[in-house]
């Protein structure tokens, strides 16, 4: 989550990046143009501000698992990323040099790396101001409010930023085709409920949540219209679910992400009261990919993954 | 603890100067914590997501009804729940109480809480998620050995302020608390923890909360052995004097402590303040012979607990806050508004 002063930061970063367009400016005269010499810069808008960012950058140090979602999907390497296990969602990461936690970038561990760029979003975005100091960072945290125009415009940025602009496009185009499919689908498929279950406890999301994405644009009718906006989820019980009595049950089983903290969702969800509902009788209990819902939503594959997954259910 | 030093009156000390006088306030008590049992019973029952009138009940004719269904796996556990972890919470504080002879010493004031916590974790971390009863085990002996340790510094410390006594052992389940949340940490078992750390009653149905049962054995053994706590109580040297095994009742006591934190810890999560505002109440009006503050304890504590539950299920219906939180909330008023009126009234605070 961003501090609310965010706000702000675009007239602060004024100052330093007018210099810095100055400095940029004595090296290579066309400062954000089409020319693919060695140190042409690009001008990157992000949540932050704007930042001057090298094309096609070799050294990248990222932060934000949906931003290494996208990047291990166009096949960009990268030189540092946070200490993560996400099971089989992202191999091959061992070896790449670790930059501190997934909420806590190391700052010292990134600047030892010299990068050329470096990434962060959502939950590393504090440190947006301390890894400024280090090397060109941007924030590419989504605003959930308008969830897929916004984790479109942060992937095109990726692919400009590379020079994948063509690869990007093509593969957002299929994303919003499947969403907009999907949506049709939706008109006739009932209420939908999504929940996420934890150590036995049921949390219940509904439109504008983490989640949202489910009723905001794939036109899921929420089953409870009424579930404020809490990135947290409600606590629910399961007669909450009889009585909500949704068509699609959406279930994301935070504890088969997290190890082997609790019991699997199918063994929470598996009693009386949960096999009364609609859903579960016409077997519309659908469990979600906890890696593209819950770690790294707004990577190219997780939203692949997410809307295909509704479309499948609705199908 | 053998100081007699004035500060030291212990919970035994009120009972002995108005013995009498409090005694005649017991049977009044017991009927009103009844009462507030069957109250909250009721609205546990009745109350809820789904909708749940007692004529729903008188309509059913078999025991497919959804209402009877709602009844059977829902409402039911979850006030059974309630009632055996709130009745024994409450009794666990009462033993604690008397065990270390200071009024501020409860399961979550000595470290017990923070303990059993950490047994569940590492119990989770090497066994997994299956095996609730071996996880329950290691929470049990953590609590045991935990608590016996914070029993053990006391001996040490010869503490002239009662309150430095919860003070040692908040400072003690503190160290705890951070080292088993350092370790989910780095397990990634944050959430997981949280969902612990809360007591929270929501995912309670039939099937759920049966390992609450042997609370019950934990009472048991508590009202059997009562007249030995309450002698206990009176410090060591009183009782040895009278022929009671100081060591063995503590030990009794502290294994019923322990199971019972343990046990309400894996099922339900921790639920503040039960443990310490209620005995604390209870023996203000009916005096510290455990044999008579046991069941107006174990009464209080359910229906406290059970109270709790219905605000949270009811003030942000339907959803839920559990009710660790809200037992917080009121517990720490309630807490406040009693430790000011002990000071008031010159009773050892």
């Amino acid at each position: 989550m961003r501090p609310p002063a965010t706000r702000h930061r675009p007239a602060l970063l004024a100052v330093p990046t007018a210099l810095l367009v100055a400095l940029a400016g004595c090296g290579t005269p066309t400062a954000d143009g089409a020319a693919d010499a060695p140190g042409d810069v690009l001008v990157v808008e992000h949540a932050q501000g704007t930042t001057e960012v090298p094309r096609d950058p070799q050294r990248v140090v990222v932060h934000d698992l949906s931003v290494l979602d996208t990047l291990d999907a166009l096949g960009v390497e990268v030189v540092g990323v946070p200490d993560f296990e996400a099971g089989d969602a992202l191999p091959g990461y061992e070896d790449v040099e670790t930059v501190g936690t997934l909420h806590e970038p190391d700052v010292e561990a990134v600047a030892a790396l010299e990068p050329d760029l470096v990434v962060v979003a959502a939950r590393s975005s504090t440190s947006f101001d301390a890894l400024s100091e280090v090397a060109p960072t941007i924030d590419l945290t989504v605003d959930q409010a308008d969830f897929l125009p916004s984790a479109r415009e942060r992937v095109e940025t990726l692919g400009e930023i590379f020079g994948l602009e063509d690869e990007v496009a093509e593969r957002l185009d299929a994303v919003d085709a499947l969403a907009e499919e999907t949506a049709a689908l939706a008109a006739d498929a009932g209420t939908g409920l999504v929940v996420m279950t934890s150590a036995a406890e049921v949390g219940a999301y509904g439109a504008g949540s983490r989640f949202g994405l489910v009723h905001d644009e794939l036109g899921v009718a929420p089953a409870d219209p009424d579930i404020p906006e809490a990135s947290h989820g409600d606590v629910v019980s399961f007669e909450y679910l009889a009585e909500t009595d949704p068509d699609h049950l959406f279930v994301l089983d935070r504890d088969a992400i997290i190890g082997e903290g609790g019991t699997a969702a199918a063994e929470v969800l598996d009693n009386p009261l949960v096999a009364r509902t609609a859903a579960a009788r016409a077997g519309d209990v659908h469990y979600l990919d906890s890696f593209a819902w819950y770690i790294a939503p707004s990577g190219l594959t997780s939203l692949e993954t997410m809307v295909g997954e509704v479309h499948a259910a609705l199908a | 603890m053998t100081t007699t030093s004035p500060h030291d009156a212990g919970p035994a000390a009120p009972w002995r100067a108005a013995g009498l006088r409090r005694a005649a306030g017991s049977r009044p008590a017991a009927v009103a914590a009844a009462a507030l049992v069957v109250a909250g019973a009721l609205a546990s029952l009745f109350l809820g997501a789904a909708d749940l009138a007692p004529a729903d009940l008188l309509a059913a004719r078999s025991l497919d009804d959804p209402a009877v269904e709602l009844l059977l796996v829902s409402r039911g556990p979850r006030l059974l729940a309630l009632l055996l972890a709130g009745s024994a919470m409450a009794v666990a504080g009462l033993l604690m109480m008397h065990l270390t002879r200071n009024r501020f010493v409860s399961p979550s004031t000595a470290g017990t809480v923070e303990w059993a916590q950490l047994g569940l974790l590492l119990a989770t971390l090497v066994l997994g998620s299956t095996g609730v009863l071996e996880r329950m085990l290691v929470a049990v002996v953590a609590a045991l050995a935990g608590t016996a340790l914070f029993l053990r510094l006391l001996r040490r410390l010869v503490l002239a302020d009662t309150l430095l006594v919860p003070l040692v052992g908040l400072m003690l389940g503190a160290v705890v608390s951070g080292v088993t949340t350092g370790i989910a940490y780095r397990a990634d078992l944050l959430p997981v923890l949280a969902t612990w750390t809360a007591g929270d009653a929501s995912g309670i149905i039939a099937g759920r909360f049966e390992l609450l049962w042997l609370v019950v054995v934990a009472l048991a053994v508590a009202w059997w052995q009562a007249d030995r706590f309450t002698v206990a109580g009176l410090g060591e040297g009183t009782a040895v004097s009278l022929g009671v095994d100081h060591g063995a009742v503590v030990r009794v006591g502290l294994v019923v402590v322990a199971v019972v934190t343990a046990v309400v810890v894996v099922v339900v999560g921790a639920v503040p303040f039960v443990a310490l505002v209620v005995p604390n109440l209870v023996t203000i009006v009916v005096g510290d012979d455990i044999r008579r503050a046991l069941p107006v304890t174990a009464a209080a504590g359910a229906a406290f607990v059970l109270l709790c539950d219905v605000v949270g299920r009811v003030v942000v219906h339907p959803y839920e806050i559990p009710v660790g939180t809200v037992a917080g909330v009121i517990g720490g008023v309630v807490f406040l508004v009693v430790l000011l009126r002990l000071r008031g009234r010159g009773v050892s605070a």
